[in-house]
């Protein structure tokens, strides 16, 4: 389907990334799965066996709560929205991967001058 | 309670899950239908993309916080279906796991019963026996045990001791032997009860008090005290109904009157655990008035009778070894003061003499000494059970956890998770080990009744409950779950760790297998442990056969017992020839009664008189000359009646009167021991003192027969008339023996064919002699004779049963490796049979291959049962606990059922269609 190489998350981070797109506001699973694809411009495809049981996951953990709404399509289905722990969590979460990604960054870089 | 709540709400959760996922796989599909694909092709490829919904929604319900209540309810309601769909599996798993508990909870609560258990009284711990032996129940001028350590007491030895002794709160002594009185309540017929005397101190030193009235005290246990006495609850509510006006009305002992001044609590049961506990306790004071001149309490003359033990209550702190040497010198001190003790060269044996002071938390240990190797053998033999139940359940098991490879393997490939699959089959096995301890406690329960009435069939209000010891069945669920949970979890585990396609692969070929090693391990630890049973029901059985059918010298055969207590009925001296003759004359009027005679006690009955024999013209023999012989009085006819032929001279006459000379009838061994080489015919001897030997002269000699104890050999025994008191001795206390031996208490009858009711026939007889003269005790001798093994026959018994649980289970064992070996080997034995192998070439390598186990397990199993053979070996009579025969028997018993087990599946393989098996891979 997509050319471009997929990535194996690492562990954890699809919580984040779930967690972000809610943050814009209510959305079930499938809107999800497909604005992640989008984000990622098709870099990455959630498969179902691991976004619902993170899903599941997150709302058991009240950072998530879920309620039945119609869609777009008029069809009832499940909506998750942030809870204010959540937005908390995600904004710590972020702050902290921002934080890894510079120092990772720094420190890959930093190999690669002394190298060259 | 957030789990409770949503355990409720599982059914809404399921259903939004579904509805959930079915949303995304809808809007999946349309978006593709949206794209151009067709329907059915979107539909097929979003299933492939979805990958297994199931498993999705698996993990959904784990991510939500394990709902381990759920779960485990699903997992007990698929247990159980599973337990339904193998019923075969289920009832064998079950029924091996209760056999096995319910005998092991059975035999260690009788265990706990009679040998762990405290007496019902304040602070069992500071209770304290002078004597640690079960030396019963009169002894007279005598050093009691050849090592020196002496338990029977004189009464004026314990007043001695009660003085000496302040360590002792309080210091209490009980008649050893207890008899059976005639008591009577108003115009009622006397009852036959139990009795104890007891001194006054006796209940205060247990520290009981009454449940109706009061205990007795010191003052009951004067000599000029009332005459009084405390009945037990039981009898208090089975005799006397109960009546609570019996507390202050009078009732009479042996037609004595005495005031009931209390009934005991329930519950009590005195000093110790017996078949037959005391109904009525009566203070050591009145025990002159009720055994005449015969007393114990205060025998004339020189000679003391030892007839009581010391039982007390030590202050805290008290320094056991102290007060233990400081007794055994008064005990020294006392002896040497009294010249019985130091004549006939005595004296030199009195420095040996010494007392053992001993726990006795749990009373006078009577019964524990008689029964307690017996019941420590039988602990072992019912472990030796459970343990082969256990291995039998492991096997079950594993051949289960084997023939479900496959089925975990697609389980897994459809995305179970491994926990959760060793989940349910841990709970599998505790739904089993639940169900087979809840029946093994039924089991137990019936057990435990069933031994104790074969072990006590005389047993009256004995305090020994057959409820089964929660402990006991505490532990052998344990052991069970356990096994379970080895045995379950082990294969589950590795199944799960075989990659799914290799399961599906191998399924159903092998040929040189290994993976049933710890099946056949098992089975042959099962085969180990059957020899130590089948060896040991040999034995038992052989020693019981040999103790029973052993020649006891006496004929038993369409004879009864009767025991009367014409004393208590109130009968004198006097007036007994008359009675004797009253008696003789209806029961031999009695249709087919051939003969009628009597006797003091009648051969193995467990009792008779013994005293020490002075030949004419020897000096008194000494305290290690053995001079004793046991003597019964009998009638005339009485050696005719039990099939005892003279071997020299002659029987008793109807000539041997009062005036005539006294005379003797002996046995060979009392010829043999007294007048050796010599004819004893013509010989004089007496007893008591060297003045009376030449009281009775020897007329005849009769054949050995058993007497007392059927596991000893014959000793001396002699035989003296009912027609003749001797009337020679000046010593007081023989002259009331003699007295108090002219009752004769037992009758023996015989007919000449077999009676359907002689008890009914007897009893009517008898009344008709005189009503008032209660029959204390009936049976067919052949019966009497036979209570002797009443333990022997039980342990017997119990072992065979035992053993024989044990050959089912292995055999159970055995035929279900073979058959699953047979059924794994299905191909293979195709391939060889389409190469040409025989049917019986197939049976017998299948034959060979169950064999191996069974050869291996005798063989490990033949140490460990001439272990366990010679911790019982002073339980076996006439046969040696390494008899080969034993051993050999129990190799054939064994193979031979381990053949049967194994034929079964070894035909079936024989039988298998060389095309289907290999068409069937």
């Amino acid at each position: 389907m997509s050319a471009k190489p997929r990535f194996d998350l690492p562990q954890g981070t699809l919580d984040l990334l779930i967690m972000r797109i809610v943050a814009l506001g209510p959305i079930h699973g499938y809107a999800i799965s497909q604005r992640l694809q989008q984000m990622s411009r098709d870099a990455l495809q959630v498969q179902q066996g691991s976004l619902y049981p993170a899903l599941h996951r997150l709302e058991y953990k009240k950072l998530l709560n879920a309620k039945w709404q119609p869609s777009e399509t008029g069809r009832e289905a499940k909506f998750y929205e942030l809870t204010a722990q959540g937005r908390a969590y995600l904004e710590a979460e972020t702050e902290n991967w921002n934080r890894l990604t510079d120092i990772v960054g720094l420190i890959l870089k930093g190999t690669l001058e002394g190298a060259s | 309670m957030s789990w409770l709540r949503r355990l409720f709400a599982r059914k809404r959760m399921e259903l939004d899950l579904d509805k959930e996922l079915l949303f995304h796989f809808d809007q999946q599909v349309a978006d593709k239908v949206r794209s151009g694909v067709p329907e059915s092709e979107a539909r097929r490829l979003t299933h492939i993309e979805f990958g297994g919904l199931e498993q999705v929604k698996e993990e959904c319900r784990e991510s939500r916080g394990t709902l381990w209540v759920d779960s485990i309810l699903q997992d007990l309601r698929y247990g159980l279906r599973q337990l339904r769909n193998a019923p075969g599996f289920t009832l064998i798993a079950v029924i091996t796991l209760a056999l096995g508990m319910g005998a092991t909870t059975a035999i260690f609560t009788l265990v706990h019963e009679v040998l762990q258990r405290s007496l019902p009284v304040a602070d069992p711990s500071s209770l304290y026996r002078v004597g640690d032996k079960g030396t019963c129940c009169y002894y007279g001028t005598d050093f009691e045990n050849a090592d020196g350590d002496y338990d029977l007491f004189p009464y004026d030895l314990y007043l001695e001791l009660k003085q000496s002794s302040p360590e002792f709160e309080q210091l209490a002594a009980l008649e050893a032997g207890g008899s059976t009185v005639s008591v009577r309540r108003g115009t009622t017929p006397a009852l036959p009860l139990r009795s104890e005397f007891v001194s006054g101190n006796y209940f205060a030193m247990l520290g009981v008090g009454a449940f109706a009235g009061r205990p007795l005290t010191e003052n009951d246990d004067k000599a000029d005290a009332a005459p009084g006495l405390v009945l037990s609850y039981a009898t208090w509510q089975s005799n006397f109904a109960g009546d609570p006006a019996i507390v202050g009305s009078t009732i009479y002992v042996e037609t004595h009157p005495f005031t009931v001044v209390g009934v005991m609590p329930p519950g009590f049961f005195g000093d110790r655990i017996a078949e037959r506990p005391p109904d009525v306790w009566m203070p050591l004071s009145v025990e002159p008035m009720i055994n005449g001149a015969g007393t114990s309490l205060w025998p004339q003359g020189d000679h003391d009778t030892a007839w009581l033990y010391l039982l007390g209550r030590v202050k805290p702190q008290t320094r056991i070894p102290a007060l233990q040497s400081k007794l055994s010198a008064a005990l020294r001190q006392w002896m040497s003061s009294h010249v019985g003790y130091t004549a006939n060269g005595g004296a030199s044996e009195i420095p040996r003499q010494h007392v053992v002071l001993a726990p006795a938390g749990g009373g006078i240990q009577a019964l524990q000494l008689k029964t307690g190797r017996a019941l420590r053998m039988l602990m072992i033999l019912s472990t030796v059970v459970l343990l082969i139940a256990c291995a039998n359940f492991a096997n079950l098991l594993l051949a289960r956890g084997a023939s479900r490879r496959a089925e975990l393997s697609v389980r897994m490939a459809l995305g179970a998770a491994r926990t959760r699959i060793i989940r349910q089959v841990l709970t599998q096995s505790v739904l089993l080990s639940l169900l087979g301890g809840a029946l093994g406690l039924v089991l137990a329960y019936a057990f435990s009744r069933a031994i104790l009435l074969l072990a006590f069939p005389h047993a009256r209000n004995m305090p020994v409950n057959a409820d089964p010891s929660l402990t006991v069945l505490a532990f052998a669920f344990l052991v069970s779950l356990l096994t379970g949970v080895i045995f379950g979890t082990l294969p589950a585990w590795a199944s799960t760790q075989a990659r799914a396609v290799e399961a599906f692969r191998a399924s159903n070929r092998t040929a040189g297998d290994r993976s049933s090693i710890p099946q056949q391990a098992l089975v042959v630890l099962q085969v180990a442990l059957s020899m130590v049973l089948l060896s040991g029901a040999f034995l038992m059985t052989r020693s019981l056969a040999n103790l029973e059918h052993q020649d006891f010298g006496i004929a038993t055969a369409n004879r009864y017992v009767l025991h009367i207590d014409p004393e208590g009925a109130g009968y004198t001296l006097e007036r007994l020839p008359a009675l004797y003759r009253r008696i003789e004359d209806r029961l031999s009027a009695l249709p087919s009664a051939t003969n009628v005679s009597f006797a003091r006690y009648t051969p193995l009955d467990g009792n008779a008189w013994g005293t020490c024999i002075i030949q004419q013209g020897r000096p008194a023999p000494g305290p290690n000359d053995g001079c004793f012989s046991s003597w019964v009085r009998v009638s005339q006819s009485f050696l005719k009646i039990v099939g005892v032929p003279i071997v020299r001279g002659r029987d008793f006459s109807a000539q041997d009167s009062q005036t005539s000379t006294p005379v003797a009838l002996v046995n060979q061994s009392f010829a043999r021991r007294f007048f050796p080489n010599q004819d004893p015919i013509g010989k004089h001897f007496g007893v008591v003192d060297v003045k009376n030997s030449g009281a009775f002269e020897i007329v005849g000699v009769f054949a050995d027969f058993k007497m007392n104890d059927p596991h000893h050999d014959v000793g001396p025994l002699f035989l003296r008339p009912l027609t003749q008191q001797y009337l020679g001795y000046s010593d007081p206390e023989a002259i009331s023996s003699e007295k108090s031996s002219m009752f004769l208490r037992s009758i023996i009858i015989q007919f000449s064919r077999p009676q359907s009711d002689a008890e009914n026939l007897l009893r009517h007889a008898m009344a008709e002699v005189d009503p008032d003269l209660p029959i204390f005790y009936f049976s067919s001798y052949s019966s009497q004779v036979a209570g002797n093994f009443n333990q022997e026959r039980l342990i017997a018994r119990l072992t065979s049963l035992f053993s024989l649980l044990a050959l089912i289970l292995a055999s159970v064992g055995l035929y279900g490796v073979v058959s699953f070996l047979v059924a794994r080997r299905t191909t293979e034995i195709g391939i060889r049979m389409a190469m040409g192998a025989s049917r019986s070439g197939i049976v017998s390598l299948v034959m060979r291959g169950a064999l191996w186990p069974i050869m291996l397990g005798a063989a490990l199993g033949i140490p460990a049962a001439l272990y366990v053979g010679r911790l019982g070996a002073s339980l076996l009579y006439g046969v040696k606990s390494t008899n080969p025969v034993a051993y050999l028997a129990a190799v054939v018993v064994l193979t031979a059922s381990a053949a049967i087990a194994a034929i079964i599946p070894a035909g079936r393989a024989a039988s298998i269609d060389p095309m289907q098996a290999l068409r069937e891979q």
